[in-house]
């Protein structure tokens, strides 16, 4: 078990594309980190970079206190879950378990009692002499999983090792891998493009894009305070609704114009709106609200503080029902925005209905760089 | 009509096969029956039936020297080959199992020994291991006769046989390759392996299907060898290169014994046939020792289950 450091990692193909360039971070150790991103934003290629099965063209990658861009994979003593568990076809579960221990010629008897606790953990004693390829999707998940927790690693990868399995037993594992980490004490480094999973298992996630990491942090954070718009989009389901927004000097009173409708922020108090004023005076921003901010008129009749609350009408468009909630989809010139809404909220689709947007909750990031104005000029 | 019909679909799939059954027939059972006809006469010169003898041609073989020492040379020259032609195959296969600038040429140049006659292959090898002006004595500095020399002459054919026979092994064992996923490599890597264990526990295993597969079909090609022989050694010096190929070809057409010829034929044929068949046994019975445990494995697991379900 040790601590990871990328520093400036970089890794450029031969024909000049770079699929992850400067990339800077500190793994703590017992730390579960996650990488998230969009496919091709080469967190999959760092992962593999750790592993030591892509080069690392430039820049330094510690395991502890050892310096390992060039110590080959089997030296680097990590343990791997792979997208499509790579279980070796010949070997049974037995071996497939063993068999980084067998490779390391560890003494039988003890191969044969860490087997049967690592099966006993992920409840697969039953499959220890069953061929690999006998296996259904989720019990070569485990089977994977065992092989990886059987040694105390450096540090556990794992890439992508949900997304093969159907929905119901992704909740499940995604359950036992958080369950798991607590128990093994283990530094897990865990690939994945769904940020359910991420929100759900990191301590800290890494969100990623075009090869560029986009923010560090906490889950909370993460989802509260957002470093730009492409972290504020991606993390949260549905995503956040981005509208453009102006900036405008009225009277004494500072309100946005959105989509030609004058909203005002006159009272919204807070280092926010002081940024709006002193920065983005009649300039464009782009306001970002999370459905969960934009309330139904019934709502908004219950609230007290109005005073940031602005009711705009809108056509609803389609209606989702989730069960605990409810999805309104609605145009505003164009562009397609969602509500979350409660489960019994009686609006159907093709209703004309006032929707009150709370400023207070808004996020607002520069229109060019994407960058939250909080922390541009922070 | 009804009857007709129904006669008529019984009959179809045959009537499809003809065509190909009349091409067997001519060209190989025909000739098939012919030879065990012929293993048990006298011939003319002109290879005809003349007096039948019964089982004497064959008891004649079994009491000849020179029959006993085909089989022995066949022997060392069948091993040697396999050994060769699965080396060098399983060697290039593995090396042209990854991308580099210039795979082609060498992929190419493995699988080319499959696309060279032997005939010409043995004129070309000929010309190498010349005494006096052969690039095989230049190079290793020393003066051998390699084809004169009883001492060398069978290796000398058994290896250029191989080298032929490693082209179509080459090819096998490259299929073969890359029907494994990398992945698992890779995963082996991060557990550790290093590239001898990842060789003899993930490659050879995977592989030992197709592996089967060619030891079988090798084994027979070898049995078969002939044009390098008449080519390289005529069967000489003495006998040390006789093979039991060219021992059928001398008797019959130097010899005119082609009674003695035929019952050589049926002799390779019975040996060659019960060496696959013993080798198709051991293959099915190591799936069948698998599948039976796999069955007593699954009954526990399902009594297993039937014992939890009735708690």
């Amino acid at each position: 078990m040790a601590g990871l450091t990328l520093r400036n990692i970089t890794k450029q193909y031969e024909n000049g594309f770079q699929a992850v360039s400067d990339f800077n971070l500190e793994i703590k150790d017992k730390e579960f980190i996650i990488f998230v991103g969009p496919s091709g934003c080469g967190k999959s290629t760092t992962l593999r970079m750790i592993a030591g099965l892509e080069e690392i063209s430039d820049g330094e990658l510690w395991i502890g206190s050892d310096l390992v861009n060039y110590r080959e994979s089997k030296d680097r003593d990590l343990s791997m879950v792979f997208q499509n568990y790579a279980l070796y076809p010949n070997m049974t579960v037995y071996d497939n378990i063993a068999f980084s221990l067998q490779v390391r010629k560890v003494p039988k008897k003890e191969i044969d009692k860490k087997v049967h606790e690592a099966a006993k953990i992920l409840e697969i004693e039953h499959l220890l002499d069953r061929k690999a390829t006998d296996l259904s999707g989720g019990q070569k998940q485990r089977v994977a999983i065992g092989n990886a927790i059987i040694r105390k690693p450096n540090a556990l990868l794992m890439d992508e090792p949900l997304s093969n399995l159907d929905a119901r037993l992704r909740a499940k594992m995604r359950v036992e891998l958080a369950q798991l980490h607590k128990r093994l004490q283990t530094t897990i480094i865990y690939v994945t493009h769904d940020q359910t999973e991420a929100m759900t298992l990191g301590d800290r996630i890494v969100v990623m894009n075009k090869g560029k990491i986009q923010q560090v942090d906490t889950p909370a954070m993460l989802y509260e305070h957002p470093d730009n718009q492409f972290v504020a989009g991606f993390i949260g389901s549905p995503a956040m609704n981005f509208l453009r927004a102006d900036v405008k000097h009225n009277e004494e009173i500072y309100s946005v114009t959105l989509e030609g409708k004058t909203v005002s922020f006159g009272k919204m108090s807070g280092y926010k709106a002081w940024i709006l004023k002193k920065k983005y005076m009649i300039r464009e921003v782009v306001m970002g609200i999370r459905p969960e901010h934009i309330y139904t008129e019934d709502v908004y009749e219950k609230m007290e503080e109005k005073e940031n609350l602005s009711l705009i009408p809108v056509t609803i468009e389609a209606k989702e029902l989730l069960g605990a909630e409810t999805i309104l989809y609605f145009r505003v010139e164009g562009e397609r925005y969602c509500s979350r809404a409660a489960a019994d909220c009686q609006i159907e689709a093709g209703d004309q209905v006032n929707l009150a947007f709370d400023l207070n909750q808004a996020h607002f990031f520069d229109s060019e760089s994407g960058i939250n104005i909080v922390h541009k000029y922070q | 009509m009804k009857k007709n019909q129904s006669v008529l679909k019984k009959m179809g799939p045959y009537i499809y096969l003809l065509p190909c059954l009349a091409v067997f027939a001519i060209f190989l059972f025909y000739p098939f029956a012919k030879t065990i006809y012929l293993s048990l006469f006298k011939t003319n010169k002109m290879g005809e039936a003349k007096l039948f003898v019964g089982f004497e041609n064959y008891a004649d073989l079994l009491a000849s020297k020179s029959f006993y020492n085909s089989l022995i040379v066949t022997v060392i020259f069948v091993l040697i080959v396999v050994a060769i032609s699965m080396t060098l195959g399983l060697l290039g296969a593995v090396l042209c199992n990854r991308t580099f600038p210039g795979i082609r040429f060498f992929s190419t140049a493995y699988a080319l020994p499959m696309a060279i006659a032997s005939a010409s292959a043995a004129m070309i090898f000929k010309i190498m291991l010349d005494p006096s002006v052969g690039i095989v004595n230049k190079l290793l500095g020393v003066d051998i006769n390699w084809v004169s020399d009883e001492r060398y002459a069978l290796i000398c054919v058994a290896v250029l046989t191989g080298w032929l026979n490693s082209g179509i092994n080459f090819l096998y064992f490259s299929a073969g390759l890359s029907n494994i996923d990398d992945s698992i490599y890779e995963r082996a890597s991060v557990d550790g392996a290093n590239a001898v264990q990842k060789f003899f526990r993930l490659t050879i295993p995977n592989l030992e299907p197709i592996i089967f597969y060619t030891l079988v079909v090798d084994i027979i090609q070898a049995f078969q060898s002939f044009g390098q022989v008449k080519i390289l050694t005529e069967g000489g010096p003495g006998e040390s290169t006789n093979l039991i190929v060219y021992s059928i070809y001398r008797d019959a057409f130097f010899n005119y014994r082609f009674g003695t010829a035929a019952a050589e034929s049926i002799v390779l044929f019975l040996i060659i046939m019960c060496l696959t068949l013993v080798m198709f046994k051991a293959e099915g019975k190591g799936k069948d020792i698998e599948k039976s445990a796999g069955k007593k494995r699954n009954k526990r697991i399902s009594k297993n289950a039937a014992g939890e379900g009735g708690r």
